[in-house]
This record gives C-alpha cells, sequence and structure tokens, in this order.
C-alpha cells in the first residue's frame, strides 16, 4: 500500500512538471502565457458559428444556433487537435525518457491533458459569455453534459493512446493523419442532432462513438426536446479495448525507442 | 549493486538489424568506479544508455539496486529550448527535491550568470556540459553514469567536477565511459573493456588499459 501511494505520487508530481514544461514550450511567459490553448478553439468555435448564424438565421433545431454550433465544435477541435497533438510525440520528447520516472505513457496523457483543460476552458469560457446575451441557456441537467464530455473525452483518449505509437512505427500512418480527422466531422455529431437524420443515417452514425457523447451534452444543455438518443454501453465496449491496444502499442514502441 | 545480465541491444540498419551489444554480463558494486573502455562505436554509449533506463535492451535485464542517475553527457537530460532556470526546475520537480537548493547549486556550480536566463540551445558544449553536471549533482544518487561528458571545460571546471565527484562524492558509485587515460587511471579502480559487442570486466584498471591499448 505504501510503495503504491509512492508510486502514485511520483505520477502526480511527474505528470505536473511535464505540464508545465509543455505549456512553457509552447506558449511562453510573455503575454496571456498559456491562456493561448483556448485561444484556437475559442476562434475556431465563434468563427463557425457566426458564418453558420448568417447562413441559417438565428434557429437551428428550436435553439439558438450560435449556441448549437459552438457545443458541437469545440469538442470536435478537441478531438482533432489531440489526435494531431499526439503524432510523433515519443520521438519528440524521447529526450525526456532519461529521467527513469518518466514513463512513456505521461508523454501522451499529458499532451491530452493539456488539450482537454484548453477546450474545456473555452467552452466554459463561451457558454459564459453567450448566456450573459442570454443565448447559452442554463444547463437543463449539468451531470449529463459532463458525463458527455466524459465520454467524449474517453473516446479522443482511447484514439490518442493509438495514434501516438502506431505514428512512431509507420510513416504513413502520420501522413494520413490530418484528412483522417477531417472524415471525422460527420461522424462525431458536432453539426447535427441523430433525431432530426433519416433513420438509415442514424443507425449509421451511431456506431460512431463520440456521437453518443455529444447527444448526451446537447441533452445536458437543452433537455428533451432535442430528442437525444444515446446509448451508455456501446461507446464504452468500443473505447475501452481501444485504450488496452493502444497500451499495448505504447509498450512495444519503448522498446523500439531510439533516444539520442 | 546494478546487474547487467545476458543484455542484448539491436538496432534498425537499412532492412536488417544491428547488434551493437551481444550479451554483456556485468556486475557494478555500491562504491566502485568502473572504466568503460572501448574504441569508437564499441557501444560504451549504448551500454550506458540501457544501464540508465534511457532505452530498453532488446533482450535481457538489468537490474538496479542503488539509484542511478541519468546517463551525463552532451545533450539528454534537458530541453534545448527552455532557459537553465527552467531545466533546472524541471529536473527538480520531477525528483521531487527543493528548487532553492537546486537554484543556489547550479548557479553555484556553473558559474554561468545570466546565460541561465537564456535557452539551452544556445549554450556552447562546455556551458552544456556544466548545467548537465550541475543538475544531476543537484540530486544525490548512488551511482553516476558519466558519458565522455568529463573531458570538456575548461581547467576551473575539470577541477570543480573533480571536487564535487571524486572528493565529496568519494563513496559513490561510477561507471564513466572515456578516451582519457590520464583521468580514467586517477579516478577509475577497476575497467570494463566492450570489443565486438562483448565485455571483459578487469579488477585491475592497469590491465583494462592495456588490453583496450592493443585493440
Amino acid at each position: 500500500m505504501a510503495s503504491l501511494r509512492k508510486g502514485w505520487n511520483i505520477q502526480v508530481r511527474v505528470i505536473k512538471a511535464l505540464m508545465i514544461r509543455e505549456l512553457t514550450t509552447r506558449f511562453g511567459r510573455e503575454n496571456i502565457g498559456f491562456l493561448w490553448i483556448m485561444v484556437e478553439p475559442l476562434l475556431f468555435a465563434v468563427l463557425v458559428g457566426l458564418l453558420w448564424r448568417a447562413m441559417k438565421g438565428p434557429l437551428e433545431y428550436g435553439v439558438d444556433i450560435i449556441t448549437f454550433v459552438v457545443s458541437g465544435y469545440i469538442p470536435l477541435v478537441l478531438f482533432r487537435s489531440a489526435v494531431s497533438r499526439a503524432v510523433s510525440s515519443f520521438t519528440a520528447n524521447g529526450g525526456l525518457m532519461y529521467h527513469r520516472q518518466v514513463k512513456i505513457l505521461d508523454l501522451v496523457l499529458v499532451r491530452f491533458l493539456i488539450e482537454l483543460i484548453g477546450h474545456m476552458m473555452a467552452y466554459l469560457f463561451i457558454a459564459i459569455v453567450l448566456s450573459v446575451f442570454g443565448f447559452f441557456p442554463w444547463p437543463y441537467d449539468l451531470g449529463y453534459l459532463m458525463l458527455g464530455w466524459f465520454y467524449y473525452s474517453i473516446f479522443t483518449l482511447a484514439i490518442t493512446l493509438i495514434v501516438a505509437p502506431l505514428s512512431e512505427m509507420s510513416e504513413a500512418v502520420e501522413k494520413f493523419i490530418p484528412v483522417t480527422t477531417y472524415l471525422m466531422v460527420p461522424f462525431s455529431g458536432a453539426f447535427y442532432l441523430v433525431g432530426s437524420l433519416y433513420p438509415a443515417a442514424a443507425a449509421v452514425v451511431l456506431y460512431s462513438p463520440p456521437v453518443h457523447g455529444m447527444e448526451m451534452m446537447r441533452y445536458g444543455i437543452f433537455g428533451p426536446s432535442i430528442d437525444p438518443q444515446f446509448n451508455f454501453l456501446y461507446p464504452l465496449t468500443f473505447s475501452l479495448p481501444c485504450m488496452a491496444v493502444g497500451l499495448l502499442l505504447c509498450r512495444v514502441v519503448r522498446k523500439r525507442l531510439v533516444v539520442e | 549493486m546494478i546487474i547487467c545480465d545476458k543484455v542484448r541491444k539491436s538496432y534498425h540498419a537499412g532492412n536488417g538489424q544491428r547488434e551493437v551489444l551481444k550479451g554483456i554480463d556485468l556486475t557494478v558494486n555500491r562504491g566502485e568506479r568502473v572504466a568503460l573502455l572501448g574504441r569508437n562505436g564499441a557501444g560504451k554509449s549504448t551500454l550506458i544508455k540501457q544501464i540508465g533506463g534511457v532505452e530498453l535492451p532488446t533482450s535481457g535485464r538489468i537490474i538496479r539496486k542503488m539509484s542511478t542517475s541519468w546517463p551525463l553527457g552532451f545533450s539528454g537530460g534537458f530541453q534545448g529550448s527552455l532557459t537553465g532556470y527552467d531545466n533546472a526546475r524541471f529536473i527538480a520537480r520531477i525528483y521531487g527535491t527543493s528548487y532553492d537548493n537546486m537554484r543556489d547549486f547550479v548557479e553555484e556550480f556553473t558559474e554561468l550568470g545570466g546565460s541561465l536566463r537564456m535557452p539551452v540551445k544556445t549554450y556552447s558544449s562546455g556551458m552544456r556540459a556544466r548545467l548537465a553536471f550541475a543538475l544531476s549533482l543537484g540530486i544525490e544518487f548512488d551511482c553516476y553514469l558519466i558519458d565522455e561528458v568529463i573531458l570538456v571545460g575548461d581547467q576551473n571546471f575539470q577541477r570543480k567536477c573533480h571536487d564535487e565527484l571524486f572528493e565529496k562524492r568519494g563513496d559513490r558509485a561510477m561507471i564513466i565511459a572515456s578516451h582519457d587515460m590520464n583521468t580514467i587511471r586517477q579516478s577509475c579502480s577497476s575497467g570494463v573493456v566492450i570489443h565486438d559487442g562483448i565485455a571483459t570486466f578487469y579488477n585491475n584498471i592497469s590491465e583494462a588499459i592495456e588490453i583496450y591499448d592493443s585493440l
């Protein structure tokens, strides 16, 4: 028990140090510093939201269109940036292997956590701003909103755990990642409600785990009027085995990793 | 005690594999100072990396029964885009020691002054060596792994290294890879010659140097 706690303490210490290090290298200490992590998702979401507002008018599926777009787009941007940050993260940080308490999983986890925190901050920020103007409603069920985020993040983490080692094993994977994450757009559930799709199309997109998370989030925000469709079990039966495979791949890559 | 048990390491080379270490058996006891001798490319650095846990052996195992430093060299152990201070802070954080002590020691040992506020990638190799040494001496290890780095730097730095490493920490184990036979003869009690991927241990350092010279 004592050694378990000691291990846990080291782990927490290392993750903290790595996060600070990553934030300093990426954003520096000048001007707003690490707050930059929320700028990109914020800009993305606001601009796309305004675009939709201009094209389609104030409402979508009976709710405010900007709120609808933002609530879908930020998690999608999280997925895309987390996956692209995962590519080659071992080579980029190989030097950290000089310190034995830094494990290869920490590298993936730290990059994922930074993206997650940045995007959640952006989400919270924009929700507060929109709610000041009366667009973002007080969540119908905060629990479902958070559960949706949890499902979405677990899926994202599982994919980064696979992409990170695969990108080290094969150059091709590295090249295909950007286009593949782009193809995820329709399968992320960001721009539609499953309930509004043709049944055949709905059946297809429900095979995609993040769609369930997205529907939970939307239910948590807007309530039953949007006719949410999700399953609690299915996304986990996808994400958890993915994680297990990812952990195995990380082990294989660690063994082969060449550090300068 | 550090035990290398049939350690093998191969790297990808074109379509095939090149085996650099072909079954290394080696035991380093507490307080023992071992020189690692071998020609360029013999696998000294590779072995040090396996012992330090930077890379994992292809087969065989390494048992560490004392705390072991990371391999001290020009690269590795720190991040080029961060400043000297930031690197010190990072090391202090992950090893769970006090940053204040670390900073004082680094300032005093490296004598780098304002350069510590500059990114490490702008440092010369001598400055890097100073920082690398200071960072690892800022943390107490039972065994220090030293890869060549001891030879760089000016007189003053070499004297400091000598004081800190061989005088103050005379009771620690060390594994030192070097081509400088003077340093080796002065500071090591035994030697290991690596040749053709195999390590041979000599209890007497003079004997080890003789064998190395005849290679």
